[in-house]
């Protein structure tokens, strides 16, 4: 079948508009964005002066697999984020320089260019901001201050006249980060099967990947923080929410009294730091903004490629998308700042059966069989479910009523319908 | 599987605490609720979510407070069994009173404990708030009352109207929420009447008021009370006049505000709105009290100009647009009055901006518009 | 008092209703329909909405679809046909539709308006109306036509406040009903849809959000599309929204 770019050319040339009047410029999206790649996001997302060009993106690449980068030469930006592998290690949490054990799981980088911030606390702005800071970071790739990797790279004679050919100068750090910013934006997540499926090719999913969807759309309340659209078809809302992952393994309560008093002693470190190193990190969202209501919150992560980029959640404590569900099922873990729209959900097996069905179809095609293998390996798991919890999950314990009774749907898909996507112009 | 879960350790004592529950007698509650200094029951509850802050922002401001007390308000309950979202709200309500260090000197508990006035729920809601650790004060909104007339509130929890003094300040617990008799000659059902209060847009009740009698009450009561003391008053409905229709108002607001207009320094502290809320009339401050069950949304016309609106909340989320509170009393005899608003960073209203009409120490309000 | 309504609206709407279903006119089960002749010549008879106007189009078969100018002829042929045996009905042109209803606003409507006011009004209307001759059929509605289609209209409003307010007739399961967050159906925002909902994170229309808000919030099984209960809803919703502009898109 032939491909369609998601967004039609109406709401491209509004937002061009509104960005226009607001006197920001925009890049212009390239012409064959793959089908689950909006246009319009594209512009929401990319600066016109951040647009990658072919030299920009060919040294950001090269930067991003070159383990001299780390100041020990073991650690590239590829060693916790392998394009082979989804742009991640597979890792509960990283590690960097001399088996250092970070915090926190890595994130892909397929689709980080939409990200509305980086990290999972969202404490960097932009890619380019991203990409200084774990070559700083002690445990990642432990270089001290950014001079000494410019001083490293400019040790390199290929990277001297390279960063001369593409930016006219000599090495800097702002340029390292913006090569590596421009490799970035080119690794899409799109043309998936589901993306297949909502252009029209019915059978490219299957029908319990088809329940599945409804029930992400339903029952399940996936969407309201994996928020869909065409517009922005990148399964999440870009916002943080506790779900309750933090309160699994320490004394939450205690780690958030610790951590507000240390906010109104005035006594900061490094969030990076504390993110990446100490038990605060836990505290997700709110060692960057200190609000309360930030307390144990990280950022929706996108969807797409899920199959392919466990173990899951912040610290990377689910091993598998069973797992997953059944935290929500059970409604999360009680914390005191657990989000309000984290309700139990009452699915049953066949449900979340078909949910990660669903789940599986978002899949990129460099990934299929990676894919197939890790889904077959996940359900080889099936009957070690340390999150299950059914009585909990369907109201049976701890009288927490309070669930609808399943909607009669006389078409599964009807529940996350869509309005048709229009054909890309000359398609 | 010998481990449990976190979270199936805390339905289980949340299973034994309501199996406890049922085991305590009245005389336990009025024990616990400020007789003495009965914490016992509540220290042998082990809270696995007990914990609330208090404004990170604003704790370095403010004047020191003479004392700070709690509230809980408006938690509508019905029988377990049929809806377990308002329980758990209540419950977390108590949990953020109990987990406040220093402990307020007491809860005010500011009415709409049932959501139908039925025997069950106010027994339900008498049962959780046993655990509260401070001492409680309760009022009667007209969820409790027009089922009955009152008389299982009575029962549990004493006259719907009385006074006390703490540290210098004058308390006053007003019953605000009698109406005129629109049920006899409908011919309506105890229940009938009951479910007409309960609804906010219709056209059928009559609007609340103190009435003769409780403003003749309220008289006798101060007469005794020096002017020069600051004035607490307690209401259910706001003691001023919002918006008819949705009897967010108290017909005979103007007379009662008259009994008060001697003293310089007086509050209201009401429920009944759900929403935060806040009003300045001559000598009065007026505080609104959040809701632990849902919020109500703004009415459309009579909006006191000092209110620094919530925005509307977000249905997703069971708790947004709800919570509890506290208020401290200044020096002045003043109060700040702290919304505790779940899931969202707290708001406190200062008496320096009430008083100054709005002019100083804003508290931040919503960059979204309410309409 | 008699009125007269744009004739060439409806009957252009009815027009293209006709051919949007692609001639199939056969009436529904649901609706009231016209009867028409059984077709003379094997072909597919068309028909007014007058209920007698018709005429059958021998070349085209049942489910074959017209192209969009010969559709065009057919509905100009029955409308011309309509007018020949309506010579006097009131086929207000546009502007002068325009100038009636002004009039007719003028007067403040039938009830207060002072007698003087509404001679003229009605003056007025005889003469774009040509020559005062009394119109018929759907150009004419009455005092007691406007009560019927009031009464009729607020009957389904009125079953939509119903079940707004009472948490069985929604199929809530925990006593939880719209008017408790929405007193007078406030913050519902009917005239703000189509619009990006966050709760589903895409856009949808005023009933998606009924839904939502009876599955969640209230606890019970979502309406299909074509429940009277929804429909009854939304009727309600919208009529206590009556008079505010329409500003679809708007959070």
């Amino acid at each position: 079948m032939r491909l369609r770019v998601l967004g039609s050319g109406v709401a491209l040339s509004l937002v061009v508009g509104v960005l226009a009047a607001a006197g920001i410029e925009r890049a212009k999206p390239p012409a064959n964005l793959p089908p689950g790649v909006s246009s319009v996001l594209y512009q929401l997302a990319v600066p016109a002066d951040a647009v990658p060009t072919q030299d920009k993106v060919a040294l950001g690449d090269k930067l991003f697999n070159d383990k001299r980068l780390s100041v020990d030469d073991s650690v590239s930006c590829a060693t916790c984020h392998d394009p082979a592998r989804g742009f991640v290690d597979h890792k509960p949490q990283s590690e960097g320089i001399g088996s250092h054990r970070g915090k926190r799981n890595a994130p892909t980088v397929l689709n980080a260019m939409f990200n509305a911030t980086q990290f999972w606390d969202g404490r960097a702005p932009t890619l380019e901001a991203q990409a200084k800071l774990p070559i700083l970071n002690p445990i990642e790739m432990g270089q001290r201050a950014p001079e000494d990797v410019v001083k490293k790279v400019q040790g390199i004679p290929e990277y001297v006249q390279t960063f001369r050919q593409v930016f006219g100068r000599d090495v800097n750090y702002d340029d390292l980060a913006a090569a590596i910013a421009a490799f970035e934006r080119t690794q899409y997540a799109g043309d998936s099967p589901f993306d297949h499926y909502l252009a029209g090719d019915d059978k490219a999913i299957g029908d319990d990947a088809k329940r599945g969807w409804a029930i992400f759309n339903g029952k399940g309340r996936c969407n309201n923080c994996h928020a869909f659209s065409i517009v922005s078809p990148i399964f999440s809302d870009q916002k943080f929410h506790n779900i309750g992952i933090a309160a699994h393994k320490t004394d939450f309560i205690q780690l958030a009294a610790k951590g507000v008093a240390m906010v109104r002693s005035g006594d900061l470190e490094q969030i990076d730091h504390l993110a990446l190193e100490t038990d605060l990190s836990e505290l997700g969202r709110f060692l960057v903004t200190k609000n309360l209501s930030d307390v144990g919150t990280f950022k929706t992560p996108t969807l797409r490629n899920i199959m392919v980029t466990g173990p899951y959640m912040h610290d990377g404590s689910l091993a598998t998308l069973w797992d997953v569900m059944d935290h929500y099922n059970k409604g999360g873990v009680p914390n005191p700042y657990l989000d309000g729209g984290m309700q139990r959900i009452g699915l049953s097996e066949a449900e979340i059966d078909d949910t990660v069905a669903f789940l599986a179809t978002l899949t990129s095609p460099p990934f299929k069989d990676f894919a197939a293998q890790e889904l077959a390996a996940q359900r080889g798991r099936k009957d070690t479910r340390p999150e299950r919890d059914t009585d909990v999950a369907l109201g049976k314990k701890g009288n927490l009523g309070d669930l609808a009774p399943d909607p009669d749907l006389k078409n599964p898909a009807d529940i996350g319908a869509l309005p048709p996507i229009p054909p890309a112009p000359g398609a | 599987m010998g481990i449990k879960s976190i979270e199936t350790k805390h339905y289980e004592e949340r299973a034994d605490f309501f199996e406890r529950l049922r085991h305590l007698s009245r005389r336990d509650f009025f024990k616990l609720a400020g007789l003495s200094a009965g914490v016992a029951m509540a220290k042998s509850v082990v809270w696995p979510h007990a914990f609330q802050l208090v404004d990170v922002a604003d704790a370095a401001q403010g004047p020191a407070p003479k004392f700070t007390f709690a509230y809980i308000s408006d938690t509508h309950l019905y029988e377990q069994t049929l809806n377990d979202r308002f329980v758990r709200a209540i419950m977390k309500a108590v949990d953020d009173v109990n987990a406040l260090d220093p402990q307020p000197d007491f809860v005010l508990f500011g009415g709409d404990l049932a959501q139908l006035g039925q025997q069950k729920e106010l027994e339900l809601g008498r049962d959780i708030l046993k655990t509260v650790k401070a001492p409680i004060h309760m009022m009667v909104g007209e969820h409790d009352w027009f089922l009955d007339m009152g008389q299982v509130w009575r029962d549990y929890f004493g006259a719907p109207q009385y006074s006390f003094d703490h540290k210098g300040t004058h308390f006053v617990v007003l019953m605000s929420v009698n109406e005129k008799d629109f049920w006899t000659s409908r011919g309506m059902t105890p229940m009938q009447r009951m479910q007409t209060v309960a609804g906010l847009d219709n056209g059928t009740q009559s609007r609340f008021e103190v009435g003769e009698d409780g403003r003749a009450w309220l008289k006798a009561d101060l007469a005794k009370v020096p002017h020069t003391t600051p004035l607490v008053i307690f209401s259910h409905s706001p003691l001023y006049k919002y918006y008819r229709n949705w009897n967010f108002w108290t017909e005979d607001a103007d007379e009662v505000q008259a009994i008060l207009r001697p003293y310089p320094s007086v509050t209201v502290i009401h429920g009944h709105t759900h929403q935060l809320l806040t009003n300045h009339i001559n000598n009065i401050d007026f505080h609104g009290m959040l809701s632990t069950a849902w919020p109500w949304p703004y009415a459309p016309e009579g909006l006191p100009h000092v209110t620094v609106q919530m925005n509307r909340a977000d249905p997703f989320d069971q708790f947004d647009g709800c919570g509890d509170g506290s208020v401290n009393l200044l020096q002045s005899g003043l109060v700040d009055k702290l919304y505790t608003l779940w899931d969202r960073n707290p708001v406190t209203v200062r008496a320096s901006y009430v008083r100054s009409g709005g002019k100083v120490d804003r508290p931040i309000g919503t960059k979204l518009a309410s309409y | 008092m008699t009125r007269t309504t744009r004739l060439t609206g409806i009957a252009s709407a009815i027009a293209v209703a006709a051919l949007g279903i692609g001639l199939a006119t056969r009436s529904g089960a649901e609706d009231p329909g016209h009867t028409l002749p059984a077709p003379a010549h094997g072909g597919v008879v068309v028909g007014l909405c007058d209920g007698q106007t018709a005429l059958e189009l021998p070349d085209l078969r049942e489910g074959a679809t017209l192209s969009h100018e010969r559709a065009q002829q057919v509905s100009d042929q029955l409308m011309a046909e309509w007018r020949a045996k309506n010579p006097h009905a009131a086929w207000d042109e546009a502007e002068t539709v325009a100038k009636a209803d002004e009039a007719a606003a003028k007067t403040g409507g039938s009830d207060s308006a002072s007698a003087g006011a509404k001679k003229a009004a009605e003056a007025e209307k005889a003469k774009s109306t040509g020559g005062g001759v009394q119109v018929q059929t759907y150009g004419a509605f009455s005092e007691r036509d406007e009560a019927i289609w009031k009464a009729a209209t607020d009957d389904f409003v009125h079953e939509g406040d119903r079940i707004f307010h009472d948490a069985k007739a929604l199929g809530g399961t925990i006593g939880v009903s719209c008017d408790m967050c929405h007193p007078n159906a406030a913050n519902t925002h009917p005239e703000t849809y189509p619009k990006y909902q966050v709760q589903f994170g895409r856009v949808a229309l005023l009933r998606d959000m009924i839904n939502w808000c009876i599955g969640n919030p209230v606890r019970g099984k979502p309406l299909h599309d074509d429940d009277p209960k929804l429909k009854a809803l939304e009727a309600y919703i919208l009529a206590q929204r009556k008079g505010v502009a329409l500003d679809y898109g708007k959070h």
